[in-house]
Order: C-alpha cells, then structure tokens, then sequence
C-alpha cells in the first residue's frame, strides 16, 4: 500500500504536466515535459545593473506564460525580436496551465518573478497589477493607437490606465465535417432551427450530429453555452445590461440560451456524460461525429488529426430573428515585471508586441490564436481566415459572458462560471428545465453580485 | 545497607562514563529527529497556523483566527463541499474495506493450500499493483469509455444495449465503479498480508482440527480467523489512513473536481483544488482553507489510528 504514496507523488508531478484546460486549453501537452523548471528563470534576469555603455550591454529578458504547447511558435517571436534588438535575448519560459497563476505570485512574492509575463484578463491580472506587481503602461507609445478600447479594458483600470499589451484572442465555432454533409445534402445552416432539423437528419441517417460531452465540464460552458449567449442577448450592450442591474440573469435571453442546451441533448453522443473533450475531439476527428463545437485553439490538433475527410468551421447561428454576434475572447496579455531591473528593455519588447510584425508572426505561427491589434494581417491559414471572416460577418463580437465581474465571487459564493457550469450539466441530465436552471443561475449570482440582486 | 553503599560506590566511580553514555544515546537520535522535525512536524505545525490565515497566494498573511474552520461548518457552500466529500470518503473506505478486504482474506485462504497454479494466481492478483494509479485509471477509463470502450461493445454485443451506461458520468455510478477499480489494482496488497499471516500459523493446529473432524469452515472461523486478527487490524489501519488520502484515482479518472458534479470528490481532491490548484478559470488557491480542509482530514485521521491503538491494546490486554 506504500505504493500509493509514491502514486501520490508522481500524480502531483504529472498533474503540473498533464492538466491543460486553462485559458485556452490543447487537446494534447506533449511540449509540456520542454517546460524548465521555473526556479531556473531568476538567473537569468541578474544582468550587470551599472555598466557604462548600455549599447553594448547583453540583457536576457524572461517571458513567464501558461501556454507550455506554444514553446516553438515563440521562439520564431522571440528570435524575429532579437533580429531587431541584438542587445536583447528573450528567453520564453511558460508554466504548466494549472500552476500558472500561483507559481506566478510566488515568484513575484519573493522577488524572482520573470521580467514579463502572460497576465490573464479582469480580476486575476488586476490584482497583479493592485499588489504593485506590474508595471503600468501609461506612459508606452502607441498602446492605444493599436488597440481598441474594447481589447484594452480587459486588462486596465476603471479610468483606463493600461497595465498589459493585448496579444492573443480566442474564436469560437463548429467544426464540420463536410464530407457527411454533402453525404446527407444539408448546406451551412442559417438560423438555429434549421441547424437543429440539419442534427435530427444526420441522427436519422445514423451519424451522431454533435460531439461534445460534459465530463470535463468546462467544455460545454465555454465552448457551447458561450457561444449562445451573445447572440440572444445581444453581443457586448446586452451583457453590460446584465452587469449594471438593468436585466435579470433568468431574463428570457438567458432561458433561451439554456433551451438551446436542452434542445441538443438529443444529438449528443449516448453517454455523452462520461464523453470527455479528449474523446469529443477523437469523434470528430475520426469522422463518426459530424459536427464539434470547439475554439479556435483546436485548428492545429485538427489539421493533424483529421485527415480523412475534408472538414470547416461555422459560427451556431442565431436563433431564428436575432442577429448574429461572435464570442470573440480576450486571452492573453504581456505585462512588465514592475520590479524588473531591466524594465526599459522590457518595455521595448511590449513595444514590438504592438508592431504588425508581431500580429503577423502570431497569427500565422499559432493559426486559432488571433492577435488583437485593430489592424488584423491577412492569415494563411484558411481555417483561421474562416474564423476571423465570423467577426466581420456578425453584428457584433464580444468576449465570453461571465469573465468580466463575474469571475471573482467572495469566498464561500458560487462564482457565475461555475454557477453556469453546473446549471447547463443539470439541463442536459434533465435535472432541470431551462427556466429552472435559469432561476438558479439568477440566484447564485444575485447572492453576492450587486446589480444582479438589484436587476430589475 | 552494605549493598547501598557497594552500588553507591560503583555509580560514584562510573558516573562520568554512564552520563556519557546517556549522551551518547541522545546524539544517536538526533539525526533521526532533526529529519522528523524539518520533515514532518515542522510542515504539521506550519500548516496548522496557514489554517488560521487568509489571502492569496502561497503566504497568506490576514490572521482570521478559527473563520475558515467556521466558514467550512457554517457557509452552506463550503459545508455542501467539504460533507459531500467527508461522505464520497467514507463510501470510498467503506467498499475498500468490504470487498478489497474480504476478497484479500479470500484469495489469501484459497493461496494458503496447496494447489497447482498458486504462484501464477498470487502473481495475476498482485500485478495490478505494481502498476502506476494513472496507468490503470487511464485504462480503466478507456475500457468504460461509452464510445469505444470495451464493457459498453460487449453488453451492446450481447444483446444488453440498455445496460450499456456512461458508467463514469453518472452520479450514482462514478464513485462506487472507481472504488472498485482501485479495489481491483490493490486487492494484492492484503492478499499477501494476509498469505503470511496463514503461513505463520502452525499446521499442527490444522491437523488437530483435522483430526477433531473440524470443517475447513470451522477452521477458517476457529482457527485462522481469530488468529488472523491482529493482522486484520492492520490491513484496516491500512486501508484506512490510505483511503482518508486517496486523490490519484480520482484524479486519474474523475479530474480534480470529482467529476460528474462533485459526486466522486473525495478529501484529498477538495484540498488540492482548495489549497493548491484553485478552481478553474481562476486558479487561485485559497492556501488557508485548504490548510483548514488538511488539518481536519488529520484529525479524522489520528482520531482512527487512536481508536485503532486502543482498541489493538484492549484485545492483547484481553488474550
């Protein structure tokens, strides 16, 4: 039974290694095992500090992520960086994503903290940036010529002083596969009826329509009830209505939105209950499920996987009269280590993070990571071009609904992410109805969310 | 009084040599206790105090006095959490000590006698064991797939579609079907605790027995069993104190959130969302509850060993 112990401990080693569904989760984490340990990163960041000649001087800089499968998309980054600044090294040295937010503060507690870093969006970055961790932006040319207002408020102030450069969003979509459409003569569907009277001819001729589970949980509230919500509540002024007090969290668009959970129950794999994302993705890709809803994130193990049929990606149509809007998701941003002693040259990396260059390198090293700059380059990559065109298309784009203000409950609350988790698992078990579910959803948030316990 | 004084005599004169000895003694322990100390009871005491702290962070710095341990029994969504896996735990230790016991108890019985094939059996029961929790979890989970797993093609291919259940998505299935696959990977263990206590009873009380015209069940209640108690005592203190920690099969089968809905969180995986990982997409650990969640787990778990202990002694005291 000793034995256990040790199965104990090479669990907690692995689970550094193997969780990956954070922020934007991989289907697979082999680049994991390439992250360095991350008591290595204070070394390096021990640059000669009173040196006469700064134009010769040798700085290495330390990039702390959470994204451990992006090792070598950032090393063609860092090294086009390099190319420009000779006299700066950055050396990327992400976290696994799970341990992320909580190695991050250690080090920056004890002072080892990297030189610059991911800073995830709203209540986690801001008390970063609260604690007198990162560095303010105010002062970095061109932070707000580059970005909409939209992309920086996520990571900035109430009065709007920016705290980290915006690089990386998330899109949102069903991948199809074509082959079984054509098979079964059904075209991209226009509204959510017709892609529901689409599902019940695929079940019929004996394919399983979508396939996506709930045993990991997290997948069936970002990527599918997330997806919903913009467009029945109207993309970014329909959530503002939610977050001042001025409409219900059981409003109809929210018991909408859940109805649309309970009417693709039925097309769901049997026993999507014990159906992870992992085995979602492996339905789709072997070509038993027609359709997936997934984030963009998923193009590269797709293009991988998914060899044998020809396959696209559309937005779930609106319900039949509402207008269309995207989930398009803030993810990632770069701040500056505020106790840095190199903090002038890590101004000019988030500098160049703002250049079209960047944008360009990103966007097409990382095909389903979109950069946020307001001018987008042009992607080779089709399928990241297919979900860009959503944006363009839709009447508006928004981030995810319960990121802003709703992620962060006092302790011993239920926080709206869960909330919404549990309530759209308990529709697709028929534990509840929609309305139900929409109730209880009102109620978790309303106990501890101001303008949700004022909403009228 | 001579001898007094002859003794009185003999520690006067080796006084200086016997304090030596004493010291001696002392310094030889002291490397051991130094380990202990840094290893185990420093960190034992340190978390104690983490308890009663709060903040963000791996130091937190607010002192609340006893609030987490009050918010645990009194906010109605710590208290579902931490009942609920108090509860999961108990059923988790309850079919552990039912059937990994009992069939540990019965395979170490059939291995005991002689028969051909003994050693290829005691080493099927013990192979599972050897393996790596997340190694058999990862199995087990792929066997139980709905989709493609082996249990679910079998039942459909025998006729039995509506048999065929997402095993690890129910609520009421999840917990008990992992009991029994770490139940399945661990069974070895007792077996064999138990083979060397039957090999340790002399055959002599067999062949008496024999003799009386006992039945292999008699002796199996008159003879092997009550001798076989001490051991039993063990296996369960055993099965205990590993079932009250229990997190990887869990996590190997059910992630870290006890999936589905909680219904498979046990202490261990409450804790480490709690303490360590935070709960997703936020990932701040709450490191002084989790403190609180460890340091009653302890409790529960010293107050078994207790109750073990002296329960152990009466029957000795008694025999």
């Amino acid at each position: 039974m000793q034995k256990k112990l040790f199965g104990l401990l090479s669990v907690l080693i692995l689970v550094s290694m193997a969780l990956t569904a954070c922020g934007a989760p991989a289907t697979e984490a082999p680049a994991a095992t390439e992250a360095p340990a991350a008591t290595e990163a204070p070394a390096a960041t021990e640059a000669p500090a009173a040196t006469a000649a700064p134009a010769a001087e040798e700085i290495t800089l330390t990039l702390g992520s959470w994204r451990v499968d992006d090792v070598a998309a950032w090393e063609i980054i860092t090294a086009a960086f390099h190319e420009e600044y000779p006299n700066i090294t950055v050396k990327f040295d992400p976290t696994n994503p799970p341990d992320y937010n909580a190695t991050l503060r250690t080090q920056l507690e004890t002072g080892t903290g990297p030189d610059l870093y991911f800073v995830r969006s709203f209540a986690t970055g801001r008390e970063l940036f609260d604690a007198g961790y990162v560095a303010s932006l105010k002062d970095l040319p061109g932070i707000s010529d580059t970005f909409t207002e939209a992309s920086r408020s996520p990571w900035a102030t109430d009065a709007g002083e920016p705290y980290a450069v915006p690089i990386i969003a998330v899109s949102h979509g069903i991948y199809y596969n074509k082959d079984v459409f054509a098979a079964n003569g059904i075209e991209i569907p226009a509204t959510w009826e017709e892609l529901m009277a689409a599902s019940q001819k695929l079940l019929d001729a004996g394919v399983i329509p979508f396939a996506n589970g709930t045993k990991d949980a997290w997948d069936i509230n970002e990527v599918v009830m997330m997806q919903f919500i913009p467009s029945n509540i109207g993309g970014y002024e329909g959530r503002m209505a939610y977050l001042n007090g001025e409409r219900c969290f059981n409003s109809e668009e929210m018991v909408a939105s859940f109805q649309q959970i309970a009417d693709m129950k039925p097309f769901l794999p049997t026993g999507f209950e014990a159906t992870s994302y992992y085995d979602s993705a492996q339905l789709f890709a072997q070509g038993q499920a027609a359709m997936m809803m997934d984030g963009s994130w998923s193009i590269g193990p797709f293009e991988k996987d998914a060899t044998d049929f020809e396959w696209g990606v559309f937005y779930p149509p609106a319900l039949e009269g509402k207008d269309q809007y995207v989930t398009f998701h803030v993810d990632a941003a770069v701040g500056a280590n505020a106790g840095s002693p190199n903090l002038e040259a890590a101004m000019t990396f988030l500098e160049f993070l703002e250049s079209p260059k960047f944008a360009e390198l990103l966007g097409n090293n990382l095909p389903g990571f979109f950069p946020l700059t307001k001018d987008v380059p042009t992607l080779s990559d089709p399928i990241a071009a297919d979900f860009m065109a959503f944006n363009s298309a839709a009447k508006g784009v928004d981030i995810r609904f319960v990121w802003e203000k709703l992620l962060a409950a006092p302790s011993g609350s239920v926080d709206a992410y869960t909330s919404l988790n549990n309530n759209v698992i308990a529709v697709l078990k028929g534990e509840k109805t929609p309305q139900e579910a929409a109730d209880a959803f009102n109620a978790d948030v309303a106990a501890w969310y101001e303008p949700a316990a004022a909403c009228k | 009084m001579s001898r007094m004084t002859i003794s009185g005599k003999r520690n006067a004169g080796l006084l200086s040599n016997e304090n030596r000895r004493k010291v001696t003694w002392a310094l030889f322990l002291l490397p051991a206790l130094l380990i202990y100390l840094t290893f185990m009871a420093v960190p034992l005491f340190d978390s104690l105090r983490l308890s009663l702290y709060t903040g963000q962070g791996y130091t937190p710095t607010k002192f609340v006095g006893f609030q987490n341990y009050i918010d645990l029994f009194t906010n109605s969504l710590w208290r579902g959490k931490f009942l609920g896996a108090v509860l999961h735990t108990t059923i988790f230790f309850a079919i552990h000590m039912l059937v990994q016991n009992s069939l540990g108890l019965l395979f170490a019985n059939l291995l005991s006698s002689d028969f051909k094939g003994r050693n290829f059996f005691r080493t099927i029961i013990f192979t599972p064991a050897t393996l790596s929790v997340l190694v058999t979890g990862f199995l087990w989970t792929l066997i139980l797939n709905p989709n493609w797993g082996a249990v679910n093609k079998i039942l459909v291919a025998v006729g039995l579609r509506e048999w065929a259940l997402p095993w690890l998505g129910r609520e009421n299935l999840a917990l008990p079907i992992i009991s029994l696959t770490s139940v399945w990977q661990w069974v070895g263990m007792p077996t064999v605790m138990f083979l060397a206590g039957l090999m340790g009873i002399s055959d002599e009380l067999f062949e008496a027995a024999r003799i009386d015209g006992a039945s292999e069940w008699n002796i199996f209640w008159k003879i092997k069993f009550p001798l076989l108690k001490p051991i039993i005592g063990i296996v369960a203190i055993l099965t205990f104190v590993d079932n009250f920690n229990a997190f990887d099969v869990i996590y190997a089968m059910a992630g870290a959130k006890g999936e589905p809905s909680y219904s498979t969180d046990l202490l261990a995986t409450l804790f480490y969302r709690t303490g360590i990982a935070g709960e997703h997409p936020v990932g701040i650990p709450n490191m002084g509850m989790g403190a609180a969640i460890a340091t009653i787990t302890f409790l529960i778990l010293m107050t078994g060993v207790l109750l073990w202990l002296y329960l152990s002694r009466r029957n000795s005291e008694e025999a």
